[in-house]
């Protein structure tokens, strides 16, 4: 999916959750009393001195709450209105004075134990439903938490909307949180895979918090849990948010990058846990505020990813804010659950161009490898040493046939020994010493100098790359002018310890006047360097500098 | 004839020396070889050379610098080369000939003598003229040149631009390179063909060519006949 559709896909669906039905009914000022009268419950009754406002009910006694509720229209015949309630505490509710449902035993919670629970829907009979003024009175006791007194959600629908709209939701909430459940594992399995790639890791758990911070958000629809238990739901919720509100910024730090990043994230981390610590009233507002600090703490990363030209940064800040927006146009619970799924997305997006890099890094590398394979062959089939081979070989062959014999003989060895080490990444030292020394034999023909080598320290076990000192060799004889007694002198020098093992491979003859121009790197050296970054990735060093006695060439591979 | 090899590899190098004895015999007024690229180019400045045998790959070295400055003598150059592929490049720039190795006696003298018998080329690959100015090469393409006037031992370009440049090449090594795209009409000049506007024959048998810029050429008694029916 492109970046214009996400934004056009996003746009509908905050069309379609924003439009809601007119509702039904109007809902006016709650009152309350302490006490207990059955005759509070009938609606001509006058509750002008009832308490606007009750902070607490001790021990568990018996309180009344009463609310006025205009029904706009009343429901067609023969269906019947419905009324969803989020109160706490265990109470009977009464409609226009007739008792229409029971949620517990009010009063005597203690006695009894906790029944019932905190999301309930009841069904208000028809003939209490018609248009105008009606009562809703409340007879509850709160022993758990006496302080949380009032309706903290009322809904009055058609009975029927109210309890499919309930299975509907659940099913979207399902399919929703086990997108994330799914993803979560397969990166977990991504990460088991590869145990090195810590983004994967940090992704997978990100995923699983969110699918469980899903379920615990909407776990009425499936699981009834009494009030007393929803301190508890609550505090997992918080704590759900603070993973992720970690995890999400220490996500973004490792796909973009910055200085003192243990420090910054130490920072954010702190403040994170001392929000999540702070005993406050409210849980929403805990949660509001990490991930709050979260958008922030994540925004600053994603913008110095952008202003460092990050591959995907830019996507991304929009994503972030775009997040603010839904903030303000969406409401509280629907936009943390957006703005997080948001975030999940584009930390989605940023694994799958992550992984695709690694593709393509992976391919060239295989690309690299056959390319290198090619140049050890083109070695020998290449022009300038083919041709110039076979035409000093015609002469010897022309002139001295019993020579020339000799001259094929070697060229045979060459052509053998690159038969052997063809397919191989490494090479026996001494089969690359063979070598080198076969290529002196043929070039001894061809220039009719004496090719001297000369060896110290060489430890037998050790492997090496290919054909490097061979092309060490030909540089060194192409680039190279015989010393006064027509030689030329090479000699291989091999030193290891504990922290590297070092090749010194020295040229003793005069050099070619060139004009002053400097020596351009060539096809060799490239070649030397792909072979070692093949084997040693970057565990090595490469010197090739003139020196006193003609050039000099060291090659360095650290343990 | 002074024969200059620039062959890095001294068993070929010997082979050349070898065979161009034996094919020039005792026309042979001497032969030197030079296996470095700086070497090449101070020799070839300070001595008096018929042809140059070029090997473009010295040491390493791109052997292009020594070909425009070979080109730009007044020696004709052949190359001999493992790579076939800079043959088509080697033309274009004016060499005589282009050996691939591994060869022959039999290619190389091929090669001599198109020196010797001053053969002239029978298509014309050459796409650019080295010229000397101020110490610098200069390469002019071929283009751009009308016509060749001869002046003693060197040759004036006339250009297209209305300027003209000296090259160090007689008016008959240019004429072998040129052939036939240009036309030797007279004893001192080499007209491109195509640059001819119309052929006047003026009284007491006098003739010539008048050129698209408005330039006047005199052509050679002995040479109208043949001129117009290739120009035609």
């Amino acid at each position: 999916m492109n970046k214009r559709s996400l934004l056009c896909f996003l746009c509908l669906w905050l069309l379609l959750v924003s439009c809601k039905e007119q509702p039904v009914y109007k809902k006016h000022r709650s009152v309350y009393k302490i006490g207990d009268d059955a005759a509070w419950a009938t609606k001509g009754l006058d509750d002008q001195t009832w308490k606007k406002k009750l902070a607490w009910v001790p021990d568990g006694q018996i309180y009344w709450t009463r609310t006025k509720i205009d029904i706009l229209s009343a429901p067609e015949p023969l269906s019947l209105y419905g009324l969803q309630l989020e109160v706490y505490g265990e109470y009977e509710l009464y409609w226009d004075g007739v008792l229409i449902g029971k949620n517990g035993n009010p009063g005597q919670e203690a006695e009894l134990g906790p029944e019932g629970k905190l999301w309930v829907t009841f069904s208000i009979p028809a003939e209490l439903t018609e248009k105008g003024e009606h009562i809703l009175a409340i007879r509850s006791s709160l022993y758990f938490f006496a302080n949380h007194i009032g309706i903290y959600d009322l809904k009055i629908d058609h009975y029927d909307d109210l309890l499919t709209d309930r299975l509907i939701e659940s099913s979207y909430i399902h399919i929703f949180a086990g997108a994330f459940l799914i993803a979560s594992m397969y990166f977990l399995f991504l990460f088991l895979s590869n145990k090195k790639d810590y983004t994967v890791l940090v992704f997978s758990i990100s995923c699983f918090l969110f699918f469980t911070l899903t379920m615990i958000q909407f776990i009425g629809i499936t699981v009834p849990i009494h009030y007393r238990q929803h301190h508890q739901r609550l505090s997992v919720i918080s704590a759900l948010t603070f993973g992720i509100s970690f995890l999400v910024p220490l996500y973004f730090s490792m796909q973009f990058p910055f200085p003192k990043r243990k420090l910054i994230l130490a920072v954010c981390g702190s403040i994170l846990l001392v929000m999540f610590m702070l005993k406050n009233h409210s849980f929403n507002l805990t949660t509001y505020g990490m991930a709050s600090s979260m958008w922030l703490f994540t925004t600053s990363i994603v913008v110095f990813g952008v202003y460092k030209r990050l591959n995907g940064a830019r996507l991304v800040l929009l994503i972030l804010l775009l997040c603010v927006l839904i903030r303000f146009i969406a409401p509280y619970n629907l936009s943390l659950f957006v703005g997080f799924s948001l975030i999940l997305l584009s930390m989605l997006y940023l694994l799958s161009l992550r992984i695709k890099d690694q593709r393509l890094a992976y391919e060239n590398s295989l690309v690299q490898s056959t390319r290198l394979r090619l140049e050890l062959l083109k070695k020998n089939i290449q022009p300038h040493f083919l041709m110039n081979t076979l035409t000093s070989l015609m002469d010897w062959v022309e002139e001295a046939p019993k020579q020339g014999a000799l001259f094929i003989e070697a060229l045979a060895k060459e052509f053998d020994l690159f038969n052997q080490i063809e397919n191989e990444t490494l090479i026996p030292i001494t089969q690359e010493i063979a070598l080198c020394r076969t290529h002196l034999e043929i070039m001894a023909y061809r220039r009719e100098v004496n090719y001297l080598w000369e060896e110290e320290g060489i430890d037998e076990e050790q492997k090496i790359p290919p054909a490097i000192l061979h092309t060490l060799l030909e540089n060194g004889i192409t680039h190279s002018l015989p010393r006064e007694d027509n030689s030329i002198m090479f000699k291989l020098v091999f030193e290891s310890n504990e922290h590297y093992k070092c090749y010194t491979f020295l040229t003793f003859a005069n050099s070619v006047k060139n004009g002053g121009t400097n020596r351009k790197e060539g096809t060799g050296l490239k070649y030397i360097k792909a072979r070692l970054t093949e084997s040693y990735q970057s565990n090595w060093d490469f010197i090739s500098e003139p020196a006193q006695h003609g050039w000099k060439n060291i090659l360095i591979i650290y343990h | 004839m002074n024969v200059l090899i620039v062959e890095d590899e001294s068993r070929i190098a010997k082979r050349i020396e070898r065979m161009t004895r034996e094919i020039l015999g005792e026309s042979l007024l001497s032969i030197s070889h030079i296996n470095t690229l700086q070497e090449a180019l101070e020799f070839v400045e300070n001595n008096p050379l018929d042809l140059v045998l070029l090997d473009l790959n010295l040491n390493g070295e791109d052997g292009f610098d020594l070909l425009t400055t070979a080109v730009s003598g007044s020696f004709h150059t052949i190359i001999i080369s493992a790579y076939k592929d800079q043959a088509i490049t080697a033309f274009e720039y004016g060499v005589l000939d282009f050996v691939p190795k591994p060869f022959n006696i039999d290619r190389l003298e091929e090669a001599f003598k198109r020196v010797i018998t001053k053969e002239k080329a029978e298509i014309n690959r050459v796409k650019f003229l080295a010229v000397k100015k101020r110490n610098r090469i200069q390469l002019i393409s071929i283009e751009q040149v009308l016509y060749v006037k001869g002046a003693g031992p060197y040759t004036e370009l006339f250009l297209a631009d209305g300027t003209k440049s000296l090259h160090d090449k007689s008016l008959e090594k240019l004429e072998q390179l040129l052939s036939p795209t240009f036309y030797r009409v007279h004893k001192s000049y080499l007209v491109k063909m195509s640059e001819i506007k119309e052929i006047i024959v003026e009284s007491g048998s006098k003739y010539m060519a008048e050129l698209k810029n408005g330039a006047f050429i005199p052509i050679g008694r002995t040479k109208y006949k043949d001129l117009k029916e290739k120009w035609i």
